[in-house]
């Protein structure tokens, strides 16, 4: 068969499909318009932070589709943000959560099991008193309603060194295709094994750079968050030193959103600092011993050990 | 019989010329500019992003440029001037965003109601992730068979092309020891300009910028400089939350010059 492009065209123009859907559907597999988008953008559910006022700067939540960036100082909460992240994308459709699973990549050592154990008891605690009548009747869904359940559900990688980091990105592609429950990935941190033993930097700014594009491409793909946690380091701008995110100028580029946490004398506050849909906005947010949840809520008030 | 008679002719393998008031008579009846809907940039460029030109918007992370990328989308579809193929490298193309901007337009003359306007408007912005430069190129591959075709009907025809970033496609081959990556970049600059010159079409990339020795600098640097048409920096001021635009480059008015302009609030 020896058509010219524009006997082909011409036989397209000849279906009853209107020629203006036609043209969209040869010009790109992949494309959609973007008022399907948006109603798709609507029907989306977020993933909670478990504090409220921080779910409100986010929009919602931790979108799925994008990739959020959380930046912070020592012990300002990251990695307890992202534990209960990997916790929270588990919570039942029926209770309003996305019933999904979670994948960790820790490349620090920073995750504390028994401390996930905690959190997920106070994930369920909460649940319980907001679905008070729910718990009565649902004798079939509370069977899932255990730490131990939450716990199975989270998939972690430890990471070891940077080539590692790459290797487990890479596999990613597979293991998201196998496991399509998967919701959120988060890396904890992204940052640690870059830091260090990397002496050609402009080398590091092409590895980083398409890692970021592979991981936009699997939460497009995989219809999920990607959470990128990231450390802190001082740069001399403007006469004085400042604390900026971690990796550099060019990295900076390679979220969707950015969250950055710090401390307001003893209060805990995050801050949205990129967004392509929400305003610049911050919030103070509160670590308990059940886990990321408003400010003021009890006493959450970290004594800072100087 | 004479052997010549069955080649082609040599002028016939050659591209027609043309002479100048051709080329103004076009200048005046097709490279219409494409309004951003954002004032100041507008105003910098002399009314919009021209037709068969490259526009390049640079800037640091968060000054805005895909916000410029977003409103330039949805003025341009709303004012009927045709589609926009959007090519997002970085999940963040927001319909929502775009839903919001159109909300703040006035309703125009022939008075279509708003909910048919958004929806008019929304369908004729076609978004297509691609995240590696191998993708880019099937697309724009695909874009220009596709244009070749003639498929579309005038108002429809795609008049303006979005990369948001064309940077971010390139880092990760750019550099080294290598030097693939940058006759990838030149291709793909290459492709661009033809699209832009034989189908009449705006294209608007935008490039990040990177740590300089004193000041930061676009990410993809002198060699692509020569590429666009127009090179537009733009910074934002995190406080007032007013934007600077300034041109680094420009083929027809002076450069250096600079325009604030305002985003919508969000939300």
């Amino acid at each position: 068969m020896n058509h010219t492009d524009e006997e082909a065209y011409a036989a397209l123009r000849g279906c009853d499909m209107a020629p203006n859907k036609t043209a969209q559907k040869l010009l790109l597999q992949g494309a959609q318009n973007a008022w399907d988008m948006l109603s798709e953008e609507q029907s989306q559910k977020h993933i909670t932070t478990g504090s409220g006022s921080l779910n409100d700067i986010l929009g919602g939540g931790i979108h799925c589709k994008e990739v959020t960036e959380i930046g912070g100082v020592p012990g300002v909460g990251k990695t307890q943000l992202g534990i209960q992240l990997a916790i929270n994308v588990q919570i039942p459709v029926d209770y309003g959560g996305l019933g999904g699973k979670a994948v960790y990549i820790d490349t620090e050592g920073s995750f504390m099991v028994e401390r996930v154990y905690q959190i997920a008891e106070g994930c369920i605690s909460d649940i319980m008193e907001y679905f008070p009548c729910h718990h009565d009747k649902a004798s079939s869904g509370q069977e899932n309603l255990q730490p131990e359940s939450f716990l199975a559900g989270i998939y972690y990688f430890r990471i070891c060194s940077y080539t590692e980091q790459i290797a487990v990105i890479n596999y990613l592609e597979k293991f998201l295709g196998e496991h399509k429950d998967v919701r959120i990935v988060i890396i904890d941190s992204v940052t640690f094994h870059f830091r260090q033993d990397f002496e050609d930097l402009a080398l590091r700014t092409r590895v980083l750079s398409g890692l970021s594009l592979k991981l936009m491409k699997l939460s497009k793909a995989y219809n999920l968050a990607v959470v990128l946690l990231n450390q802190v380091t001082t740069k001399f701008t403007e006469g004085s030193f400042q604390l900026t995110l971690a990796l550099g100028d060019s990295w900076s580029h390679s979220c969707t959103n950015r969250l950055i946490l710090y401390w307001k004398g003893n209060e805990r506050c995050a801050y949205l600092d990129k967004s392509p849909s929400l305003p610049v906005a911050s919030t103070p947010y509160a670590v308990t011993s059940k886990g990321v949840r408003d400010a003021g809520s009890s006493s959450c008030k970290r004594v800072r050990v100087m | 019989m004479d052997m010549n008679e069955e080649q082609p002719r040599v002028e016939d393998r050659c591209i027609p010329w043309s002479d100048g008031t051709q080329l103004l008579e076009d200048a005046a009846e097709r490279k219409h500019f494409l309004p951003t809907g954002l004032e100041g940039i507008d105003t910098l460029l002399g009314g919009g992003l021209r037709k068969g030109q490259l526009t390049e918007i640079t800037g640091q992370s968060s000054s805005g440029k895909t916000q410029v990328c977003l409103y330039s989308a949805a003025h341009v579809a709303a004012r009927h001037m045709g589609a926009v193929l959007y090519l997002d490298t970085s999940n963040s193309f927001s319909p929502s965003r775009i839903a919001c901007i159109l909300d703040e337009l006035p309703v125009s003359l022939i008075k279509e109601p708003k909910d048919v306007r958004l929806k008019r408007v929304m369908s004729s912005i076609i978004c297509e992730s691609v995240f590696d430069i191998f993708a880019l190129f099937e697309v724009l591959d695909q874009l220009e068979v596709s244009l070749n075709g003639k498929v579309h009907h005038d108002g429809n025809k795609i008049c303006l092309l979005i990369i948001d970033s064309v940077s971010s496609l390139l880092a990760p081959i750019i550099g080294g020891e290598n030097s693939q990556g940058r006759s990838m970049m030149i291709s793909v600059a290459m492709i661009l300009k033809k699209l832009a010159h034989k189908h009449n079409l705006s294209a608007l990339v935008t490039n990040h910028m990177v740590a300089g020795n004193e000041a930061p600098k676009p990410a993809l640097g002198e060699s692509w400089k020569a590429v666009p048409h127009i090179r537009l920096m733009v910074s934002r001021d995190r406080r007032s939350n007013i934007c600077t635009a300034t041109t680094l480059k420009h083929t027809l008015l002076a450069s250096g010059r600079r325009m604030k302009f305002q985003l919508l609030p969000a939300g």
